[in-house]
């Protein structure tokens, strides 16, 4: 067997070459994410990053004004399409019922007021068709305010020809039925 | 006859001198092979890093990287060309301290590797 020179000399010499080995593997580490970064524009020139910094602010501001504009005039915003949000429904056509020239969006509350199925369609209805069934159902109703002026009137017509005091005091009693 | 017969004689026995070389390099290997199942090569890997991380080598080197890469250009840059450029540069800035704890702690893996041979 060789001295413990000789087995140190050889020692060293490999552990030189495993350290350098070493070292050799955590040069490639740095070199491949150098080279990473670099291929992908992450981590570029202070001043080039600088520019890149005032760019993008620039492009975000002029993106927020417009639909910030948007949003305070018309409550609404537009896509990159041209759609608006939330969509607003602009087809016209033609009530089934009245025959009227009618926007979609506007449809559900015209069918309210066209059918008579809101109050104060009902009052409409009240006034124009027969008075009796009309009048026997909207007084029979649990709902007091609309007592005031229809009830009078139809009091009147149920009364057929007896106005004055004694309308009134239906209708105060109707309003305290109903209150 | 069956021709696995007639295989010619390893060549192991021809050169002398290669043959010493050969049992630098087979050494080397059984070292090498020894760190790894022993799991002292990760070891030494997370202890080098480290080390070069803290004294700033690491950012060193990182800048001479990016120096070149301003040099060559973003889009012309390889990874092997990164490597050969910080290699020589690496090997000789690594601290002193660092080396002398590393080579310490091989030549110590060595020693108790070859007594257990």
């Amino acid at each position: 067997m060789s001295g413990p020179d000789g087995n140190k000399s050889s020692h060293t010499e490999l552990s030189s070459q495993v350290f350098f080995d070493l070292v050799d593997s955590v040069i490639a580490d740095v070199a491949s994410e150098c080279h990473r970064v670099a291929r992908l524009g992450l981590d570029r020139d202070l001043e080039v990053v600088e520019e890149e910094l005032r760019f993008s602010v620039e492009a975000r501001a002029k993106v927020a004004d417009p639909s910030n504009n948007l949003e305070t005039n018309t409550k609404f915003v537009v896509d990159i399409f041209g759609q608006t949000h939330p969509p607003v429904a602009s087809e016209v056509f033609n009530c089934m019922n009245c025959g009227r020239q009618i926007v979609a969006g506007r449809f559900a509350p015209h069918l309210e007021k066209c059918m008579g199925k809101g109050r104060k369609a009902r009052a409409k209805a009240t006034r124009s068709t027969t008075a009796a069934a009309q009048n026997r159902n909207s007084r029979r109703s649990p709902n007091p305010r609309y007592s005031a002026y229809p009830n009078s009137v139809s009091e009147n017509q149920l009364a057929s020809g007896s106005p004055g005091v004694a309308c009134e005091d239906c209708t105060v009693r109707e309003n305290v039925k109903g209150g | 006859m069956k021709h696995s017969v007639n295989r010619p004689p390893t060549p192991d026995k021809d050169d002398a001198a290669e043959g010493f070389e050969k049992d630098e390099v087979t050494l080397r290997e059984i070292i090498n092979v020894k760190l790894v199942e022993s799991g002292e090569k990760e070891n030494l890997m997370e202890l080098v890093r480290d080390r070069l991380v803290e004294c700033g080598w690491k950012d060193e080197m990182r800048i001479a990287c990016r120096e070149h890469v301003k040099k060559k250009g973003r889009k012309d840059v390889t990874v092997d060309e990164l490597i050969r450029v910080i290699t020589p540069k690496g090997r000789a800035s690594v601290p002193d301290s660092v080396k002398a704890e590393l080579l310490n702690r091989i030549q110590n893996f060595i020693v108790s590797a070859a007594l257990c041979v």
